[in-house]
């Protein structure tokens, strides 16, 4: 069995890099086209259907890659924790994509803080979620960075290891470091040339190089015999207690309980307000051009999933019986990869096309998060309280080295690298999902919504899953584990074995409800612009009035 | 001042929400618990296969997955309106919004 990516996986990965440069140009013209900050930061209002269905939601390149292997370490359960993503495509567009697009028109706003900002007329409400995003988004582009380093140290000639392992130790250091001095350089690189139409672009490219890589893989590797052979076979190779591996709540060496039924009720929270609350995906949504684009979303959406999700299911499920003893799991797609493409003509460059799908995905993801934090520091503090009549090419240059600084800032936090980067991304984005969902309800639904209710729910959401997970850190450092769940050290606290996604959203309504009650409503006049049929001298340019 | 009628965005966004809600949770709800019930503490010599799929994945996750399919192309198709979402306020300002938001 070869033991590394060799010249097809370099080749790919250069053309992955080289079609990133490419695509960042391009979206400079188009910015160019535009006020610099709309054109930036939003990409002109012009995203279209494709664009939005296939980047608004898909999640980061870290969390996309540990799914396979939970697959392969648990067995049939994962397509029932995975299995809320048939509900995501429709509820990430359906449920008020159509009202943040409107409202941010309305209110000519480019970030989330800014639309908080002018619909509750509270800068303190818009500082607050700028803060909020900043500190989430940070944590997540950091450990980010790591895996794009790691995966250019894995097509290194000579190293063995494959995918996105969390070794505590990295092997090479000196590869590691070229690894990611590359990284940064290509992706802060496109990143700041072409601003947020470059992050939508690569990221679509990546998510479409990583479906071809998923469907021709799902064709390599079924059994002769089916996918009910694989599962017997794999059911008989585990020996005693192998059942588990088709049922519920999955198989563990341990007796480890990998999905009670509470977390798989947690998950169809998880997958569906997680990325409903995503900053990121909020800013795609506001982005898109028409509700066309956003309707179409939905059913391209759909069959995206489906067949990215079931495949992989089934890949994972084959290549238990095809290597029943992978030593790390986390290496399971790659060397399905390897394995099934060995004796193909072009196999090589089909392996290398399947493995630098996590480095596109993780460039994509960091690349997203560059524009998320820069135009947060630009847009919702520079421009807000140090410069507010800042000339356009003031911004411009602001802009840029911002994204400067945020990339100098992640390579120096991870040239001692970060453990727990899976951990660390999950977590950061059940506190996006616990912190935004119900503000954005209130924001798009609920006309007796105030600026202290949404602080409330803000700030209730992200306390609720902070203390979870303190309190799990808490227990784990002291020896308890609750036996369910996935093993590992960073693991919150399933109260009544729920997922802390549920308290959180269910503390953030809870406060969002009884602090609108208990504060000074928004004015009706403000109210009225977001909620009443306008008319008609503003149909065409309707516009804010402040007080 | 006579109250002006409602947002008609506003109007069909909401009945749109409770749609796909509803539509959520009667996902969650029978995925959930048609697991439950089939797809825990069994023996393995009791599963059948549904096209390659053990029963329960068949009829607890891929059946639903694939009505979830069929309701979203519908419900984009036919139920979701197609709506003006109107334009920024004004094209050459960088601040956006008014700039003058104050706290009340």
């Amino acid at each position: 069995m070869p033991e590394s990516g060799g010249a097809g996986t370099l080749v790919a990965l250069i053309i992955f890099m080289a079609a990133s440069v490419w695509l960042g140009t391009l979206a400079q013209r188009v910015v160019e086209r535009s006020s610099f900050v709309k054109g930036y930061f939003l990409g002109n209002r012009g995203l279209g259907a494709w664009a939005v269905a296939l980047t608004a939601t898909v999640q980061s390149g870290g969390t996309f890659m540990g799914f396979p292997s939970l697959v392969y370490s648990h067995g049939w359960v994962v397509a029932l924790w995975i299995a809320g993503y048939m509900v995501v495509p429709i509820t990430a567009f359906g449920i008020f994509g159509k009202r943040l697009a409107q409202l941010s028109r309305r209110t000519g706003a480019i970030t989330v803080p800014d639309l908080i900002r002018e619909r509750f007329g509270s800068p303190t409400a818009g500082l607050t979620a700028s803060l909020l995003i900043l500190f989430f988004m940070s944590a997540m582009m950091v450990a980010q960075f790591k895996a794009g380093a790691i995966v250019m140290q894995i097509s290194w000639p000579g190293t063995e290891s494959l995918a996105l392992s969390e070794d505590p130790q990295i092997a090479n250091q000196r590869a590691y470091l070229i690894g990611l001095t590359i990284f940064t350089l290509i992706v802060v690189g496109y990143t700041l040339i072409g601003g947020f139409l470059a992050a939508v672009w690569t990221d679509l490219f990546q998510s479409v190089m990583m479906l071809i890589g998923v469907v021709i893989l799902l064709v390599l590797a079924l059994p002769p015999g089916g996918i009910e052979q694989a599962t017997r076979q794999a059911v008989d190779n585990l020996g005693p207690g192998g059942d588990a591996f088709a049922f519920g709540p999955g198989y563990s060496k341990d007796g480890r309980q990998f999905l009670p039924v509470g977390l798989a009720f947690s998950f169809f929270f998880m997958w569906v307000f997680g990325g409903l609350g995503s900053p990121a995906g909020m800013v795609r949504v506001m982005a898109c051009k028409n509700t066309e684009s956003l309707r179409k979303s939905i059913y391209l959406l759909s069959i995206y999933n489906a067949f990215i999700y079931i495949p992989l299911v089934i890949i994972c499920i084959s290549a238990r019986v095809m290597m029943p003893a992978l030593a790390k799991p986390d290496e399971v797609i790659p060397r399905m990869a390897l394995r099934t493409t060995a004796d193909l003509w072009g196999g090589s460059f089909v392996a290398g096309l399947i493995l630098s799908a996590p480095f596109g995905a993780v460039m994509a993801t960091v690349s997203t998060y560059l524009v998320v934090i820069a135009s947060g520091l630009v847009r919702d503090i520079y421009q807000r309280f140090i410069n507010p009549t800042a000339s356009e090419r003031r911004i411009r240059w602001i802009s840029y080295s911002m994204m400067v600084v945020v990339g100098l800032i992640a390579v120096g936090a991870n040239i001692k690298p970060v453990d727990y980067l899976q951990a660390i991304v999950v977590f950061s984005g059940t506190c996006a999902g616990a912190t935004f969902v119900v503000p954005a309800f209130m924001a798009a639904f609920w006309r007796r919504a105030t600026a202290g209710g949404v602080m409330a729910a803000m700030l209730a959401g992200v306390t609720a899953v902070l203390g979870l997970y303190v309190a799990g850190w808490t227990w784990t450092w002291r020896g308890y584990d609750q036996g369910i769940g996935v093993a590992g050290t960073f693991r919150p606290y399933f109260l009544l074995g729920l997922d802390p996604i549920v308290w959180g959203l269910a503390v953030s309504l809870i406060a969002g409800i009884v602090g609108s009650i208990f504060t000074k409503p928004v004015d009706s006049e403000r109210v009225s612009l977001f909620f009443d049929a306008q008319p008609a001298e503003y149909a065409q340019s309707s516009s804010v009035s402040a007080s | 001042m006579t109250r002006r009628p409602e947002d008609p965005v506003l109007r069909s966004s909401r009945r749109e929400a409770i749609v796909v809600l509803l539509m959520w949770l009667g996902a969650l709800a029978y995925t959930v618990t048609y697991c439950y019930l089939f797809g825990y503490n069994r023996s393995f010599e009791s599963l059948k296969f549904v096209w390659g799929f053990p029963d329960w994945v068949f009829w607890g996750i891929i059946a639903p997955w694939s009505v979830c399919l069929v309701l979203s192309y519908l419900f984009a198709t036919f139920f979701m309106r197609d709506e003006d979402l109107g334009e920024d306020p004004e094209e050459e300002t960088n601040a956006g919004g008014t700039g003058e938001v104050t706290d009340a």
